[in-house]
């Protein structure tokens, strides 16, 4: 009796560990995600802002290049904002707790965000490029001000 | 024998009573007096440069109550969130009754390059006097004769949400001693006109050793480790270092970084944007493109 019950709370004690290495494995994949979707942006602004500023010729194969790659790095972005994935906790991230507190924030920045690189991506010539794109940096930089921590 | 006897007490008292009146002296404002108050007639132009080079704005916002306030005006009161308290910073603009528009030059000299109350009272540090107190008081007074051009707004005055107030603010007199350096700034002669104004920029108005600088085991800036970086001053995350930005590749030369300045991440300049950085540079974006460049050519050179 007493060693079924021992091995009733070991065998809960095991999967409540495998349950919970498992959410944290779950957590670690979000953010490593959310990280690796920020690095195909910025790599994506890499391509850009030196037609902006004039260093280098407007390339459109090159934008969309830059936007695929991005637009494949954060396709599973809706589900990387798990309760597991905040600041704070065993995990290191840069995303501040006002993703949770003011979703609706959140949302709509990433909503200007997918906006502006619509918009760049239906320009069809280095005009209508030069004029969408500043949108699509206001975003990064509007969004990053309220949602992402200072340095960890 | 008795170790405790009346003469014990009696001396007990004694030294209780003496450090009592040490703390009173010593924790007592300093104020400039009369006499600093230069002969200056004020430049509007010059005092608006400075107002946005001081960043005065990202502090001093309209609180979210007043309604119709343009953010871009400084009529305070919205909460400013520190590791001691919560702090309503005041309204800059000149109403009469709720901002500084009774306020004499040596008042504002004193609270902006002394951290003193009109009623003489010591100031949270929060406000950057420390910075402040390196400038020249004609800048100061060309600041506030911007500000007296401003629309009034009624704003008032909120106390501050700290525990055991009066006592913390006498305890920032006796901080001062320590944490307050009112040497006037000097150029480097061995250096170029724009880096002598970046550094006076850097270092006096746009104070930002106050966050790029660690501080030492009195909450003192720790100028051995100049822009050395430290922790963040709302408690979470780090301020990034300064030093050797171009070395370590940052930014490719002083007019990449002026560039970072100017455009922040609207351009790519990562890092920009968090941490309050991003209201930092939206205020160095208004800046005089000379200036952005001249905080950029000391920034630069900073090993």
């Amino acid at each position: 009796m007493v060693s079924k019950i021992a091995m009733g709370l070991f065998t809960a004690g095991v999967l409540a560990l495998g349950l919970s290495s498992a959410a944290m494995a779950d957590a670690k994949a979000s953010i490593e995600a959310r990280e690796a979707c920020m690095k195909a942006n910025g790599a994506m602004m890499k391509v850009m802002v030196p037609v902006i500023k004039g260093q280098k010729p407007y390339d459109k194969a090159a934008n969309d290049a830059a936007i695929a790659a991005a637009e494949a790095a954060c396709a599973g972005w809706a589900g990387w904002w798990g309760e597991d994935t905040k600041p704070g906790g065993d995990l290191k991230t840069e995303a501040k707790a006002e993703i949770w507190t003011d979703p609706a924030g959140f949302e709509a920045a990433g909503g200007a965000y997918m906006k502006a690189v619509a918009a760049v991506k239906a320009s069809a010539d280095e005009a209508s490029f030069k004029a969408a794109f500043p949108d699509l940096g206001k975003s990064c930089q509007g969004c990053h001000e309220k949602f992402r921590q200072a340095d960890q | 024998m008795r170790l405790f006897t009346r003469r014990t007490g009696l001396a007990l008292a004694l030294i209780a009573a003496l450090g009592l009146a040490a703390f009173w002296l010593l924790s007592a404002p300093r104020p400039l007096t009369a006499a600093d108050v230069p002969g200056h007639t004020p430049d509007l132009a010059n005092g608006k440069i400075l107002y946005h080079a001081g960043g005065c704005i990202s502090c001093h916002q309209p609180s979210p109550e007043l309604a119709g306030v343009e953010n871009t005006v400084p009529a305070g009161g919205a909460p400013l969130h520190t590791p001691v308290g919560t702090l309503y910073p005041m309204n800059l603009t000149p109403d009469a009754a709720t901002g500084i528009g009774q306020w004499t030059d040596l008042q504002f000299l004193n609270a902006v390059m002394r951290g003193i109350s009109p009623e003489g009272e010591n100031l949270i540090p929060a406000l950057p006097y420390t910075s402040y107190a390196h400038m020249k008081p004609e800048d100061v007074l060309d600041i506030r004769a911007y500000l007296a051009s401003l629309p009034p707004v009624t704003s008032p005055e909120q106390e501050a949400d700290i525990t055991a107030l009066p006592l913390i603010r006498r305890g920032v007199g006796l901080w001062k001693w320590v944490g307050l350096d009112t040497t006037p700034w000097k150029p480097d002669p061995a250096q170029s006109e724009s880096w002598n104004r970046g550094s006076y920029l850097v270092n006096g108005p746009g104070h930002c050793q106050e966050c790029h600088t660690p501080r030492n085991v009195f909450m003192a800036l720790d100028e051995s480790r100049a822009f050395a970086g430290g922790p963040h001053p709302e408690g979470k995350g780090k301020v990034p270092s300064l030093r050797g930005l171009i070395e370590r590749g940052r930014y490719t030369d002083a007019a990449d970084l002026a560039s970072a300045l100017k455009d922040g991440e609207a351009m790519g300049y990562d890092g920009l944007a968090s941490g309050g950085m991003g209201q930092v540079q939206r205020n160095i974006s208004q800046l005089p493109e000379s200036d952005i460049q001249a905080i950029a050519d000391y920034i630069a050179s900073l090993k």
